[in-house]
């Protein structure tokens, strides 16, 4: 077996491990560091022993002895340090039979997942936790993903175990009243941790993760626990649109390549039409939320054969409803370029006047860069080098930069 | 979104925190300096706990730094300082926050007596395709 499959073996099971020890021990922040002993031991073993038969019985097994004797070490201290003569034995209720089939195995991921995204915790270590917990990922895996230092990831991951042992988080499901808004909280996480993934040019190393397909792979886990969220299924679809066009969005030197000149025969089709099936069924049963609204507007480009048949007014529709939903200055902007396509570039600015104006995104790049192209479309050929070179000043990512300063060079003979 | 918060002071003698070694500083009483290290540290405690920091380092004197041009026939070697600014580079605590405003609130509490604090993004090597 490969490392990477042995990988997958090991990533699937922990979850369900982590689930078991936690439900027994009561002690979730005790029972995951258990498992991350368990899955560095698989680690090592599996290779030269070969994988065990039964892979998650194996990391039972391990990771619950590992769970007593750190309480033994534990209790071993404490009856050191009060001196106290008699010692008490470790609940022997700690060490489960290895191979008991688990029961509550269906809802285990979704309390899982309910509990690394805790309302007592940060997002940062909503996020943190989720992918170790819950995506069974290393720490030095975690922290080259967000590209902090191994030890900061570390102290995070440690802090939100000790957070939730503070107050008092169990390993339960939440009452049907707390629901909808503990599931919303897990959809906000995944959706981070994929649009950190998206926009991030993943290392190619074996160990490595895409954090685009580690989140796709955790909603589709959510949302086969809650089929009827059609919030869970918006996000699921949306992030499937979006991933569709991964291997059209860089060119071959690693560029950049905009959504309207990228190569559409590269979109990945069994996505978008995984996508478009999981967002006709989720539309018709309810309320329409931001992350439907959101997979629509990825729908219509993806549907789209070509960038000039985009169906514009529909997006613009869609823009405008998600502006009465989610409203913020990211999705004005959004808006006026739709309608800018629909209506024409002067309809398109004249949105853009107060946005120009906004604070919050007064010095963000996209505003400038859509300033441009809008001035651009309007003949305005000075004034939106003018925009392109404020955009490129203001871009904090490299590829956006240099495109920007490619088009704010662009007719003037200089080079970027 | 990454942040770099960059401390500018002039410390003589070089010294850490920069606060205590200026003129502006050593104007200040002593309580009022322990007031604000206490703020410091509560600081730096609450951005550990909400995942923020990322990492510091405090630098050395800039005169313990060397240089380094290129030419053709290759590199040359200089001892520091780089300049003769008036405020060197004295540190610098690299942050991860959700927007510029949080990062503009985190930043604002760096200000101390006797420096400057410069908050510049991060670039990064990835971009978003729309």
């Amino acid at each position: 077996m490969t490392s990477a499959s042995l990988e997958d073996v090991w990533r699937t099971s922990a979850p369900h491990v982590l689930a078991a020890l936690a439900r027994r021990s009561g002690d979730f922040g005790a029972a995951e560091d258990a498992v991350q002993e368990a899955v560095v031991a698989a680690a090592r073993q599996w290779p030269a022993d070969g994988t065990p038969e039964d892979p998650k019985a194996w990391l039972i097994r391990v990771a619950s002895r590992r769970l007593v004797d750190q309480r033994r070490t534990e209790q071993a201290r404490t009856d050191r340090e009060l001196r106290v003569a008699q010692h008490t034995p470790p609940a022997a209720s700690l060490a489960p039979a290895a191979d008991t089939p688990d029961e509550g195995e269906r809802d285990d991921s979704l309390t899982l997942l309910l509990l690394c995204c805790h309302p007592a915790l940060t997002r940062p270590s909503q996020v943190a936790l989720t992918l170790r917990a819950v995506g069974g990922l290393r720490t030095a895996q975690i922290a080259r993903a967000f590209l902090v230092p191994e030890a900061t990831m570390a102290q995070r991951i440690s802090r939100a175990k000790a957070r939730l042992l503070e107050v008092g988080a169990r390993f339960t499901l939440p009452p049907a009243e707390e629901l909808p808004d503990r599931v919303a909280a897990v959809a906000q996480v995944l959706y981070l941790i994929f649009t950190e993934g998206h926009t991030a040019t993943t290392g190619t190393g074996l160990t490595d993760v895409s954090l685009a397909g580690e989140a796709i792979r955790l909603t589709r886990q959510l949302h086969r626990r809650l089929p009827a969220a059609a919030e869970v299924s918006g996000l699921l679809a949306l992030m499937l649109l979006t991933d569709a066009r991964r291997a059209a969005r860089t060119g071959p030197d690693g560029s950049l390549v905009p959504l309207a000149s990228q190569d559409r025969s590269l979109w990945d089709r069994a996505r978008i039409d995984e996508g478009v099936r999981l967002l006709e069924a989720a539309l018709p049963a309810g309320p329409v939320g931001p992350y439907q609204l959101q997979a629509a507007i990825a729908a219509v480009h993806a549907e789209a054969p070509s960038a000039a048949d985009t169906d514009w007014a529909q997006i613009a529709t869609l823009y405008r409803m998600l502006d009465t939903v989610a409203p913020g200055p990211m999705v004005a902007l959004n808006h006026a370029v739709a309608v800018a396509m629909v209506d024409g570039p002067a309809a398109g600015l004249a949105m853009l006047e107060p946005l120009l104006e906004d604070r919050r995104l007064r010095r963000h790049h996209r505003l400038h860069a859509v300033h441009a192209h809008l001035l651009e479309m309007d003949g305005r050929a000075e004034e939106a080098r003018a925009a392109y070179a404020t955009a490129a000043r203001l871009a904090t990512s490299i590829p956006e930069q240099r495109y920007l300063n490619t088009r704010a060079a662009a007719g003037t003979g200089r080079q970027s | 979104m990454k942040y770099v918060i960059l401390i500018h002071a002039n410390p003589d003698p070089w010294g850490h925190p920069t606060s205590r070694y200026n003129p502006e500083g050593r104007a200040l009483p002593a309580t009022q300096h322990d007031e604000m290290d206490r703020q410091f540290e509560a600081l730096l405690e609450e951005l550990s706990a909400s995942g923020e920091f990322v990492t510091a380092e405090a630098l050395a004197d800039p005169a313990s730094s060397t240089l380094y041009g290129w030419t053709p026939e290759g590199h040359l070697a200089t001892d520091g300082p780089y300049a003769e600014a008036k405020e060197q580079l004295a540190g610098f605590f690299l942050i991860d926050c959700a927007s510029r405003e949080r990062a503009e609130e985190i930043a604002a509490q760096f200000a101390q007596p006797g420096g400057t604090v410069e908050l510049r993004p991060v670039m990064w090597p990835a971009g978003d395709d729309q």
